[in-house]
C-alpha cells in the first residue's frame, strides 16, 4: 500500500519534470520522487539521459513474464538476447507463458505474489484489479528515472492520452506503449476487381458500401457479398467496431457501456444511444437485403475465409496482415485473377472520422521491485529498451549489418536473406510483440508495404474522435460496477445481434431500453459520471 | 454380417433364442456400424486436412479425402526441436504421473473395499468430499510453489494423484471380487500386502488396465497443471504446445489492437500436430486392450 | 467371452450375480474399539496413509482458501483475503437475476446430459458384448474411444462446422427441401447441439467401465441360464444387467453428484450472446463475471454454493440407492 497513502510534494528539479510541465500534463501530479532511492542504485547509470545508451555498471538480471507466441516460439539462442546483454549488461530471465492463456497466468502469479518483476503485454484497464492491493507499482511516481519516456510524452503531446489511464489517486500503473500518431489497422476489405468489373467506385461511405454490395448481389445473386470474420468471442467484433466509429458510438471490440459526449460533458449509456440504434438499423437493412451474411457475426475465421476464397462473398473485415497472409493466398489457389484490398474505413453520419488512441498495451512492474537494490537501473533499462529511439529500433529491426541496413535516405532493408517479419522473429527474435510496439510513425511505417502506407495516408486524413476523459472508480465502486457491467454488456451484445438479424423488431426498442433499466443502466451511468466529476475536481 | 450369424449358431440355445438370433446380430452390426461411421467422420477430416494443401483446405475442398496431398507440414512440425522436447516431456510426465496415481489409487481403493473396516465411512467421506469442495487456483498454486514442486514433474504427478471418480470405480470392482480367496490366503498366513499383491491384483487386471488407460489419457491430454507450474518452454508438454497453436490462432486477432497479430497459424499445422499428439495413444491402446482380453479369460476360468 | 469353462456344478447360479453385487456385506459382528481395529487391520490402515497424506496436503489444505467467499480478496493481497465481509458475496449472487437464470440453464443442461449420456454407454457395452466376432468387436471398441482423445477446442470446431449454414446438417435439410437453419445462433437449438456432442464424445469411453465390469460376470451363470432355457434377452436381463449393477449405480450416483459441473470449456467455445438464454451456465457466467475481471471472492462464493448442491445431490442419490437397490457408494 506504500505508494498510495503517501502524499507527494512537488519538486521542480529535473529536466524530466520540466518537460512534463511544458507538455501541459493537466491530470497528473507526476513528479520527481521524494523517496530515498540511494539504496537502490546498484548498476544504475548516474547520468542516464534521453538518447544515452543504457549499460548497467554491473551485470544485472531481471525476471520478466514472457508471452510466448506460437508463430515464433521463445528461443534462448536468439540474437536478441545476446545483443541485449551486450548492449545493456542486463540478462532477462523469462517466465514463459503460452500467449493463449497469458492473462490467466498473469493474474494467478500476481494473485499468488509470485510474479516476475517486469510484466509486459498489459492491455488497457487490465491492471485495475491489481491496483488496490498494492501488488503493482505506481509507475507514474518514478517517471524521473525514465528520461526517454518523459521526452516522448512531451514531444508527442501525450499528456491527455496518459490521463485516460490514471486511477482515482491520479497515478497510473502501466507504462503504456506510445505512438506518435493514431494508428488504425482494421477496416473492410473488398474484391476490388469485382468492383472494377461492375464499374463501382471504391466505397467512401457506408452508403457507398451498401450500393457496392447491392451491385455485387444483383450481378451474382447466389452470393451474400459481405461475410465477416473476427466474430469470436465478440460477435461482429471487428465490423461493429469499424462501423460504430462512423456513427460516433462504440460497438464490437470497442464496446464500453459508457460513451463520452463532449458537448454535454457527460457519459451516456452506449447501447441506448440514438446513434447506436441507427447503426443497428443500417446493418439490419444489409442483412434483410441479403447483402450481409447472418453467420458472419458468429462464424469461425476459417469459414469466412473459405467463403471469400470460393466467391460466396466479396467483402470481409481485415487488417494489413490478414490481407497478405490469409485472403490473397486463399484466393490465389481458387481465383488467381482476384484482387482484394483494404479500403479506408468508410465515413458515416458522424463524418469522415476514426477512433483511436495513441497508447498501446504496456508494462506493469511488481511493487516488490521497488525494494530491490537495482531498482533504479531496472527503470532505466525499461526506459531504454521500450522508449528510447535506439531501443525501439533495436527491438524492431535488430542489429545493423546483421539483420538490416539503413539507406542514406533512412529506409530500412533486410539483410541475410530475410524477406519479412516472420523470419526476423523466428530466427533472431526481433520484432517480438513483447518488446516491439509503438514508436515514431517513421519507425512504424518502416515495415509497411507501399500499399499499407497508401492506406495509412488516406486514414490519417480523417478526424479523430475525442478521447473520453478519465473516470476512475474507487475499489468499492469498481466492485459494484463489475457486477453490473457484465450483464449489461452481454445483454446489449445479444440484443444488438437480434436487432441486426431481424429477430427483434425495432418497434421494440423502448422495451429494450426498459430491460436495460432493470439491469441498472442508469445507476451505472450515474456512477461513471460521478467518478468523472470527482476526478475532474480532484485532479483537474 | 453373415459370418457373424453363423458364428453365433455354434452355441447351444433354445428355439426362441434361435429365432431372435437371426435378426439380432444383423441389427447389432448395423447399429455398431453407425456408431463407427459417426465417430470416424470428424477424424477422417482431420487426417485428410493434415495431408492436404493449405489452399485446398481454405477453399473448402477437403472433407475426408486429402486434396493437394503433401507432407510439408509434417516435415515442418517434426523438424521443430521444441515439439520433440515437449513430446518427450509428455511421455515422461504421463508415465510418472500414472505410476504414482495407480499406486495411491489402488492402495486406497483396496482399503475402502473392506466393508467391515472401522472408520471406512470416514475414509470414503474424506475422498468424496473433495469431489465437490476444492481449493481455488491461487491457494493451489501457492501450495505447489511453497513445496518447491514448481518446474518439476512432481507438480503434475502429485496434486492429481487420486481421481476420486477412478477411486470409487476401482473400489466397486474390488468389492465385487469374491472374498473367499482372500480369506483362504489369510488363513494360509499371507499378510494384507501379500494378499493385495498376489491375490487381488492378479484378479484385477481388467480394472487395472482400465485405470491405467484412464489416468494415462488424462495425463497425456492435460495441459492446465503444466501451464500453471512450468515456467520454461523446455518443460512444457506437447499439449501446451498444441493449445498455444490452436487457441493462439483463434485469439490472435480478437485483441484487435496490437500489431503482433501476425500470420494466422495454418489450418493444417493444427491438424498435423493433432494427429501426432493423438497417434501414440492410438498405438499404445491395442496393447492395453490385450489385458482386457486376458482379464476376460481369467475371470472366465476362475469361475 | 465364451472361453471354454471347466464348469463343475452350476450351483445356485441365478442368485450368484446378486451376491456378487452386494459382495461381502456381513452383518457387523460387534462394535470393535479403535485399538482392536488397529491391532487387527493395521496393515490395511498403513495402506491408507499415503493417500490420506495426499488428500490432506493437496485437497484439504488449499480448501482453506475458500474463506475468501466471506472475506474480500484483492489480487496480490493476502491469499486468505484482507477483511471479513460476511455473506456479502452470497447476497450479491442470490439477488442477481442473471445468476438464477444461469442456474436454471445449468440444471436443464445437466439433467438432459444425464438422461442421454448415462444410459447410452450401457447400451453400447451390451451391444459390444453381444458381438461375437472378437476382431470386429475390438475394432468398434477402439473406434468408439477416439473422441475422448480429442481436445475440446477441436470438438468445438467440429460442432461449428457441422451445424454451419453450409454444413453437413443443413445439407441434409436442404435435400429434404427445408430452408437452412443457423443452428449456432438459435437458443432453442443449443441444448440439442450440446447434448448430442456430449454423447458423441463420451459414449465409447463410458462403455469401457461397463465392459470391464462385464468381464467379472461368472460365465457359469450364462451357462446355467441357457440350460434353464433363457433367451438371450432374458440372459441380458437376469444375468448381465445385475452383474454390472454396482458399476451402474456407482456411475449414476457420481454423475448425479457432478451434473452441475457441465462442460465449461466446450460451452465457452460454442456459445455466443445470441444463445446465452439457454447456453449460459453457472461456470461460464462466473468466468465472465469473476475470473475475467479477477473477482475471485464472488467466484468463490458461487463455487461454494455449487459444491453444497453437488454434495446434497450425491448424498441423496446414495441414500435412495442404498434403500432401493442395496448398492451404494459408501
Amino acid at each position: 500500500m506504500l505508494p498510495m497513502t503517501r502524499r507527494r510534494v512537488l519538486l521542480t528539479a529535473g529536466a524530466a519534470t520540466a518537460a512534463l510541465a511544458a507538455a501541459g500534463c493537466d491530470g497528473g501530479d507526476d513528479s520527481a520522487t521524494t523517496e530515498d532511492l540511494s539504496g537502490n542504485r546498484t548498476g544504475a547509470m548516474p547520468d542516464f539521459k534521453a538518447g544515452t545508451q543504457f549499460t548497467a555498471t554491473t551485470p544485472l538480471t531481471f525476471s520478466i513474464l514472457y508471452s510466448n507466441h506460437a508463430d515464433y516460439p521463445l528461443n534462448k539462442d536468439w540474437l536478441f538476447w545476446k545483443e541485449l546483454t551486450k548492449r545493456t549488461n542486463v540478462t532477462l530471465t523469462t517466465v514463459a507463458v503460452p500467449r493463449s492463456d497469458y492473462e490467466q497466468k498473469r493474474s494467478l502469479l500476481i494473485g499468488a505474489g509470485d510474479a516476475p518483476t517486469i510484466i509486459p503485454k498489459t492491455y488497457r484497464d487490465q491492471e485495475i484489479p491489481f491496483v488496490s492491493s498494492g501488488a503493482i507499482l505506481a509507475v507514474s511516481d518514478y517517471l524521473d528515472l525514465m528520461p526517454n519516456f518523459t521526452t516522448k510524452i512531451a514531444k508527442w503531446n501525450l499528456g491527455a492520452d496518459l490521463d485516460t489511464i490514471r486511477r482515482t489517486d491520479g497515478k497510473f500503473y502501466v507504462l503504456p506503449g506510445v505512438h506518435e500518431e493514431v494508428w488504425t489497422d482494421y477496416s473492410v476489405a473488398m474484391r476490388t476487381d469485382v468492383l472494377d468489373k461492375l464499374r463501382e467506385p471504391v466505397p467512401r461511405t457506408w452508403d457507398d458500401v451498401h450500393d457496392a454490395l447491392a451491385a455485387m448481389k444483383s450481378a451474382y445473386p447466389a452470393t451474400i457479398p459481405f461475410s465477416d470474420r473476427f466474430g469470436i468471442p465478440t460477435p461482429g467484433g471487428c465490423l461493429l467496431s469499424v462501423i460504430s466509429a462512423a456513427y460516433n458510438t462504440a460497438a464490437g471490440w470497442d464496446y464500453q457501456n459508457a460513451y463520452w459526449r463532449p458537448a454535454q460533458k457527460k457519459f451516456v449509456f452506449t447501447g441506448a444511444m440514438d446513434e447506436y440504434r441507427n447503426m443497428l438499423q443500417f446493418l439490419n437493412t444489409l442483412v434483410r437485403a441479403g447483402l450481409m451474411d447472418r453467420e458472419g457475426f458468429t462464424q469461425e475465421d476459417d469459414a469466412a475465409i473459405q467463403k471469400l476464397a470460393t466467391e460466396k462473398s466479396f467483402a470481409i473485415c481485415a487488417n494489413a496482415q490478414s490481407i497478405v497472409n490469409d485472403y490473397r493466398p486463399a484466393l490465389a489457389k481458387t481465383h488467381p485473377e482476384a484482387k482484394v484490398a483494404k479500403i479506408p474505413q468508410p465515413a458515416g453520419p458522424a463524418g469522415n472520422v476514426r477512433r483511436g488512441g495513441r497508447l498501446e498495451n504496456g508494462v506493469m512492474i511488481s511493487s516488490k521491485a521497488r525494494q530491490s537494490k537495482d531498482f533504479v537501473a531496472m527503470m532505466q533499462f525499461i526506459d531504454w529498451l521500450w522508449y528510447s529511439d535506439e531501443g525501439e529500433e533495436f527491438a524492431r529491426w535488430g542489429v545493423p549489418g546483421v539483420t538490416y541496413t539503413k539507406t542514406p535516405a533512412g529506409e530500412y532493408r533486410y539483410l541475410n536473406g530475410l524477406d519479412g517479419t516472420l523470419p526476423l522473429q523466428q530466427k533472431y527474435g526481433f520484432f517480438n510483440g513483447v518488446f516491439a510496439y509503438g514508436g515514431s510513425t517513421q519507425l512504424l511505417e518502416s515495415m509497411f508495404s507501399e500499399e499499407e502506407k497508401e492506406f495509412q495516408k488516406a486514414v490519417n486524413a480523417k478526424t479523430t474522435l475525442p478521447l473520453a476523459p478519465p473516470h476512475p472508480l474507487t475499489d468499492e465502486e469498481q466492485e459494484r460496477a463489475t457486477l453490473w457491467e457484465t450483464p449489461l454488456k452481454d445483454f446489449v451484445a445479444a440484443a444488438s445481434l437480434q436487432f441486426i438479424l431481424g429477430q427483434r423488431d425495432f418497434a421494440q426498442w423502448d422495451a429494450y431500453l426498459q430491460e436495460l433499466e432493470t439491469k441498472n443502466m442508469s445507476a451505472y451511468i450515474d456512477l461513471i459520471n460521478e467518478a468523472y466529476q470527482r476526478y475532474a475536481k480532484d485532479h483537474g | 454380417m453373415v459370418t457373424v450369424r453363423t458364428r453365433s449358431w455354434s452355441r447351444p440355445r433354445s428355439i426362441a433364442d434361435a429365432e431372435r438370433g437371426r435378426v439380432f446380430p444383423v441389427v447389432n452390426a448395423v447399429l455398431l456400424s453407425i456408431v463407427v461411421l459417426v465417430t470416424v467422420y470428424p477424424f477422417a477430416t482431420i487426417v485428410a486436412r493434415s495431408f492436404s494443401g493449405e489452399g485446398e483446405i481454405r477453399s473448402g475442398q477437403v472433407s475426408v479425402i486429402p486434396r493437394g496431398f503433401n507432407l510439408t507440414t509434417y516435415k515442418l512440425v517434426m523438424s521443430d526441436a521444441t515439439f520433440w522436447v515437449n513430446y518427450r516431456n509428455t511421455v515422461v510426465y504421463t508415465v510418472t504421473a500414472t505410476v504414482v496415481a495407480m499406486v495411491l489409487t489402488t492402495c486406497y481403493a483396496y482399503v475402502l473395499s473392506k466393508k467391515n473396516l472401522k472408520g471406512r465411512g470416514a475414509l470414503i467421506g474424506i475422498a468424496v468430499f473433495t469431489m465437490f469442495f476444492t481449493g481455488g487456483l491461487i491457494p493451489n498454486y501457492v501450495l505447489v510453489t511453497s513445496l518447491g514442486l514448481k518446474n518439476s514433474v512432481w507438480a503434475i504427478a502429485l496434486p492429481n494423484a487420486i481421481n476420486v471418480f477412478n477411486l470409487l470405480v476401482m473400489k466397486a470392482f474390488f468389492e465385487s471380487l469374491p472374498g473367499d480367496l482372500e480369506e483362504a490366503a489369510a488363513v494360509d498366513g499371507l499378510s494384507t500386502y501379500g494378499i493385495l499383491l498376489r491375490i487381488v491384483l492378479p484378479l484385477s487386471k481388467a480394472v487395472i488396465a482400465t485405470m491405467v488407460l484412464f489416468y494415462s489419457v488424462t495425463f497425456w491430454n492435460s495441459w492446465f497443471s503444466a501451464f500453471l507450474y512450468m515456467d520454461r518452454v523446455d518443460l512444457f508438454p506437447v499439449t501446451v504446445y498444441l493449445r498455444n497453436l490452436i487457441a493462439g490462432a483463434a485469439t490472435a486477432t480478437s485483441v484487435g489492437s496490437s500489431k503482433d497479430s501476425l500470420a494466422q497459424t495454418a489450418a493444417n499445422i493444427q491438424a498435423v500436430t493433432m494427429v501426432l499428439t493423438v497417434l501414440p495413444i492410438m498405438l499404445v491402446y491395442p496393447f492395453i486392450q490385450r489385458y482386457f482380453v486376458s482379464g476376460v479369460m481369467l475371470g472366465a476360468v476362475k469361475g | 467371452m465364451s472361453a471354454p469353462v471347466t464348469s463343475d456344478p452350476p450351483a445356485a447360479a441365478p442368485e450368484a450375480g446378486q451376491a456378487l453385487a452386494r459382495a461381502a456385506r456381513p452383518a457387523p459382528v460387534r462394535r470393535r474399539t479403535w485399538r482392536q481395529a488397529f491391532r487387527r487391520d493395521w496393515q490395511l490402515y498403513s495402506l491408507a496413509v499415503l493417500p490420506l497424506v495426499f488428500f490432506v496436503v493437496f485437497r484439504y489444505l488449499p480448501m482453506a482458501g475458500n474463506v475468501i467467499a466471506f472475506r474480500r480478496f484483492q489480487p496480490g493481497g493476502s491469499i486468505f483475503g484482507d477483511q471479513w465481509v460476511g455473506l456479502r458475496y452470497v447476497r450479491l449472487f442470490l439477488h442477481d437475476p442473471t445468476f438464477w437464470k444461469v442456474f436454471g440453464n445449468t440444471l436443464t443442461l445437466g439433467v438432459l446430459s444425464l438422461l442421454v449420456c448415462f444410459p447410452l454407454p450401457i447400451v453400447l457395452a451390451l451391444l459390444l458384448n453381444e458381438m461375437r466376432r472378437r476382431r470386429l468387436k475390438r475394432f468398434v471398441q477402439s473406434v468408439s474411444y477416439l473422441p475422448h482423445f480429442l481436445s475440446i477446442v477441436v470438438v468445438a470446431g467440429f460442432i461449428l462446422q457441422i451445424t454451419a449454414v453450409d454444413g453437413t446438417v443443413n445439407q441434409v435439410l436442404k435435400g429434404l427441401g427445408h430452408a437452412p437453419i443457423t443452428f449456432i445462433q438459435q437458443p432453442e437449438w443449443f441444448r440439442a447441439i450440446y447434448v448430442s456432442s456430449e454423447a458423441w464424445q463420451t459414449v465409447g469411453w463410458g462403455s469401457i467401465l461397463y465392459l470391464a465390469a462385464l468381464t467379472t460376470i461368472d460365465s457359469d451363470l450364462y451357462e446355467a441360464a441357457r440350460i434353464d432355457g433363457a433367451s438371450r434377452w432374458r440372459q441380458t436381463w437376469h444375468v448381465t444387467l445385475p452383474g454390472i449393477r454396482p458399476t451402474m449405480i456407482t456411475l449414476l450416483i457420481l454423475n448425479i453428484g457432478t451434473f452441475m459441473a457441465v462442460g465449461f470449456e466446450k460451452i465457452l467455445l460454442i456459445y455466443n450472446p445470441l444463445t446465452y438464454p439457454t447456453a449460459d451456465v453457472i461456470s461460464t457466467y462466473v468466468y465472465r463475471m469473476g475470473v475475467v475481471s479477477n473477482s475471485f471472492s464472488y467466484a468463490a462464493a458461487i463455487g461454494l454454493f455449487e459444491a453444497i448442491i453437488g454434495l446434497v445431490l450425491v448424498f441423496t442419490a446414495n441414500q435412495i440407492s442404498r434403500r432401493a437397490v442395496g448398492t451404494s457408494l459408501w
